[in-house]
């Protein structure tokens, strides 16, 4: 008996402490107070996700939002003055790695990432949380979907001269690497080489960035854009008659959320990623348009389980330099 | 020697202290050498993180090694020069524009007995409020080639194939720039304007001279440092804007510095702030080349005393029949600087998505995007921080302004030269640059200013101090110096001439100049996106992500109601203005 009573009191003691360390977290996430986010993700999505852990953990997110280089730029000069402000990041992938491999990032394992393919998770970002993915968006107003492209080596089809409208690969960072990752979808350098150039050959119109691509196909302007396909969602939301070309294998960005090596706040910082890749803050983020990763969450995009990813290549400062300048012979002539 | 060496240490001391003494017994001295060591603080500090940056290899904040490599990098670029002359006619071109527009404008608006006039004066100022980017964008949906609104009329109206003016090329990027350079032109030179001694006009006119000689042989040449201080400030303006240029100039592939900088250095991956240093310091050259010419056309203060004790009251110009076509100028200006846009932006703020308006446009429009503004908590946030910004930062700027105009123009002390260079190096210095430095310059201070809202307020006054600079000389210039002589016999010190015939008299560039900047610091994004810190958003920054995020209507929203708020800031300031003359 007296036994059988000290064996359940070390269970009892086991169970209890168990529970006191996730209640100590969560005690610590809350006396912090607030989890500071720098990131590059649409503030609507994060304001959406934030007020939800708010709600539910009473833990304030305060979210400083800037472009992916704005914010390495911020989080690199905090970090080398040794203040560093912030608890995760939230951006894309190239200038994750920079940052992880300058000692920016702590390696956290978040209890969500478990519901997340094995194949998108990175073993020091954590979870790939969200795919941005690039293809060929069309104005249904000025084209039917019968005379629409069917596939990328349609583009470079006489039909669609002056028809197309996409970023400038020598100037938005993006689209060069979109450019110079097109061997991995058309089988090889070459045929991607010589699309490059059939592609420039068609003097697509070039913008500032993938934004006012979608922007130009939703006013008619232009009838078909190289741009993120989530805008086809967006703007069909809100009146414009978009379609996007059902392309198989697409290209994009990968998104990772990491935790920071000198978190000024690191329990309320893991909490708030936790809550982040939770299915409850990737049905929010993917009810916006996003693809998100984690298992059975899709958004609701017409045909989106039937998009096979493919994540661009990671290019450094020298490539990027390179690639720009000879996308500005081919596309500038110059 | 030793007794030299004694004799020497027995004099010195003697010597400093007595003339230290009676240099500190001076309030106006104290006050000097307290307000150099405010600008020098506010910008050397800054301004030698990126001098060092441009010369050093390594990004701000870590330490690198000497190289010249970066000049290297801007001067052996053949493009670079070109580029110079593309910067120097988009400068020139919109300035000259703008002073243009500003004269003709303020001369109906105040001189001139044209119906209307008081109307044209108040909507001269509200494009200061629209945010830039929206101007350009705005312009940009009425007369781009393919479907701008007036073109799109034009062409379907005359059965033209070709548009009517194309908005992508340099003149277009001219003419969208000196719109939203005009209302600060404006305001300076309405301000000297309205402190025009009459009776050098009258006496022009009593010796025989018609209403328009004595414009052009009276008018204009007294107001030549207002016009050269207006033309001087939108020169540098426009050459360190990058509102206008991004949105026209990037797609029409012209090249100016702006966007050299941002495409090679600071929207580069990853960012070289090196780059971006040394050609800020080529901009400083240029900028303080332009800077020096203006103080050699103003040297002769004296010469420009319009302001004198006598009573006066700006004489009115009959135009009898002339008044109806100068009232139809000033509304046709009207219309290009304030409607046009006005309603681009309202049309896009009633908008679900943006897209050229057909007529299924009119059943759509929603009040949405301004529900969404009124009742979203991020927005109060942002209203409240710019509110701050705006009312502290604008009188901090203004006050700080006044001593340094009145101390650089009507005090003989040693080094007061120095005030006004110091001011000018943040003028020079493009505004990402300068919000680069402050970054680097607070990161390791010993007081907690970096990642709160100060830094944004310190920004703010360092950058723009020059802007309330300008606005308050050309009154000071004006202002004859018997008036504080009168002050000083009558046995009142420094202080109370200040404040009791200085500051009275250079209230309306005060406020001029308090106006600007309020309006400036209500939405100014460039330096703010460096500088803001979580949770401490102003209104600037949320505008410019709410247009990276697509939302134009939102964008347009929040830009109305912006604006509704300048506009109110503005009449109060007025009001205080008259209610303080009064008084």
């Amino acid at each position: 008996m007296g036994k059988f009573l000290s064996l359940m009191t070390l269970l009892l003691a086991a169970v209890f402490a168990g529970g006191t360390a996730s209640a100590q977290s969560t005690a610590a996430a809350k006396k912090e107070g607030k989890a500071v986010i720098y990131g590059s993700l649409e503030s609507d999505t994060m304001e959406a996700i934030s007020k939800a852990f708010t709600k539910k953990t009473g833990i304030e997110v305060d979210y400083w939002r800037a472009s992916a280089t704005k914010v390495m730029d911020r989080a690199q000069s905090e970090f080398r003055a040794g203040k560093p402000l912030f608890d995760g990041i939230a951006t894309n992938d190239n200038p994750q790695q920079i940052m992880q491999k300058e000692g920016l990032f702590a390696k956290y394992d978040s209890p969500s990432a478990k519901a997340f393919p094995k194949d998108a998770i990175d073993p020091n970002l954590g979870p790939r949380y969200r795919n941005v993915i690039i293809g060929i968006v069309y104005n249904k107003g000025s084209i039917k979907a019968a005379d629409a492209p069917k596939s990328l080596e349609d583009l470079v089809k006489p039909q669609y001269r002056g028809k197309i409208v996409m970023p400038d690969p020598t100037q938005h960072t993006t689209t060069t690497q979109w450019v110079a990752s097109l061997d991995k979808v058309l089988g090889g350098k070459e045929k991607a080489d010589k699309y490059i150039r059939d592609l420039a050959a068609q003097k697509p119109i070039l913008v500032e960035s993938l934004l006012p691509a979608a922007e130009r196909v939703a006013t008619g302007e232009t009838p078909i854009a190289i741009t993120y396909v989530k805008y086809a969602f967006i703007f069909g939301q809100k009146g414009a008659p978009l379609d996007y070309v059902r392309l198989g294998k697409m290209m994009g960005d990968g998104h990772y959320i990491p935790l920071a090596a000198k978190a000024p706040h690191p329990n309320a910082g893991k909490a708030f990623i936790d809550f982040f890749l939770s299915e409850e803050g990737m049905t929010i983020m993917a009810k916006m348009g996003e693809f998100v990763n984690r298992k059975g969450v899709l958004p609701p995009l017409p045909d989106a389980d039937k998009i096979q990813f493919v994540e661009m290549v990671d290019l450094d400062t020298k490539e990027f330099a390179e690639k720009k300048k000879e996308y500005t012979k081919i596309f500038l002539g110059s | 020697m030793a007794q030299k060496a004694v004799a020497l240490e027995r004099v010195l001391p003697a010597w400093s202290a007595s003339r230290v003494g009676t240099f500190f017994a001076q309030p106006i001295n104290l006050i000097f050498v307290l307000l150099a060591g405010v600008l020098a603080f506010l910008t050397l500090y800054p301004s030698f993180f990126l001098l060092y940056g441009s010369f050093t290899d390594a990004p701000l904040g870590v330490p690198g090694h000497f190289t010249l490599a970066n000049y290297i990098h801007v001067y052996a670029d053949p493009e670079s020069y070109r580029l110079l002359l593309t910067s120097f006619i988009f400068g020139i071109g919109a300035s000259a524009l703008s002073v243009f527009f500003a004269l003709v404008l303020a001369w109906i608006t105040i001189r001139t007995n044209a119906p209307f006039r008081r109307l044209f004066e108040l909507v001269a100022i509200i494009p200061n409020i629209m945010p830039p980017l929206l101007i350009s964008i705005s312009w940009v949906l009425l007369l781009n080639p393919s479907n701008g609104l007036i073109n799109g009329t034009w062409m379907r109206l005359t059965g033209a194939e070709s548009a009517l003016f194309n908005i992508y090329s340099i003149p277009g990027l001219i003419f969208v720039e000196s719109l939203i350079l005009t209302p600060l032109a404006f305001l300076i030179i309405a301000a000297a304007l309205k402190g025009m001694d009459p009776s050098l006009e009258e006496s022009a006119k009593t010796l025989g001279s018609s209403e328009f000689g004595v414009v052009a042989r009276i008018t204009l040449p007294l107001m030549r440092p207002a016009i050269l201080a207006a033309a001087t400030l939108n020169f540098v303006r426009a050459l360190e804007s990058f509102d206008t240029p991004a949105i026209i100039a990037l797609p029409a592939r012209i090249e100016v510095f702006t966007t050299k900088i941002w495409r090679e250095a600071l929207g580069s991956f990853p960012t070289n702030h090196n780059l971006a240093a040394a050609y800020g310091v080529e901009i400083l050259i240029i900028a303080l080349a332009f800077v020096y010419l203006y103080r050699r056309f103003t040297s002769q203060v004296e010469s420009f005393s319009t302001v004198t004790g006598k009573g006066f009251q700006p004489h009115q110009i009959d135009l009898s029949r002339w008044r109806y076509l100068a009232t139809g100028v000033a509304f046709l200006l009207l219309v290009v600087l304030v409607v046009l846009p006005f309603l681009v932006l309202l049309l896009v703020s009633l908008m679900p998505y943006y897209h050229v308006p057909t007529w299924q446009t009119w059943q759509n429009l929603t009040l949405g995007n301004f529900k969404f503004i009124l009742e979203n908590t991020r927005a109060h946030r942002a209203f409240y921080n710019s509110m701050f910004l705006a009312l502290v930062g604008a009188s901090i700027c203004m006050f700080l302004a006044s001593l340094t105009a009145y101390m650089t123009i009507r005090t003989k002390i040693a080094g007061r030269g120095l005030l006004e260079g110091l001011v000018f190096i943040p003028w020079a210095f493009p505004g990402t640059a300068l919000a680069l430095g402050l970054l680097w310059a607070y990161v390791d201070f010993p007081v907690p200013i970096y990642a709160t809202i100060w830094i944004i307020l310190i920004a703010y006054v360092t950058r723009f101090l020059p802007y309330g600079l300008r606005a308050v000389s050309s009154t000071i210039v004006q202002i004859h110096k018997e008036l504080e002589e009168a002050s000083t016999a009558c046995g009142a010190g420094f202080i109370a001439t200040f404040r009791r015939i200085l500051m009275p008299l250079m209230r309306p560039g005060i406020m001029a100049g308090w106006i600007i900047l309020a309006t400036i610091f209500m939405r100014e994004f460039s330096a703010t996106l460096f500088l803001y810190s979580p949770g401490a958003e102003p209104l600037g920054p949320m505008m410019y992500f709410l247009y990276l995020d697509g939302q134009r209507g939102r964008v347009g929203a929040l830009g109305i109601i912006i604006s509704i708020i300048c506009v109110f800031l503005i009449a109060i300031a007025q009001r205080l203005s008259r209610w303080d003359s009064k008084h």
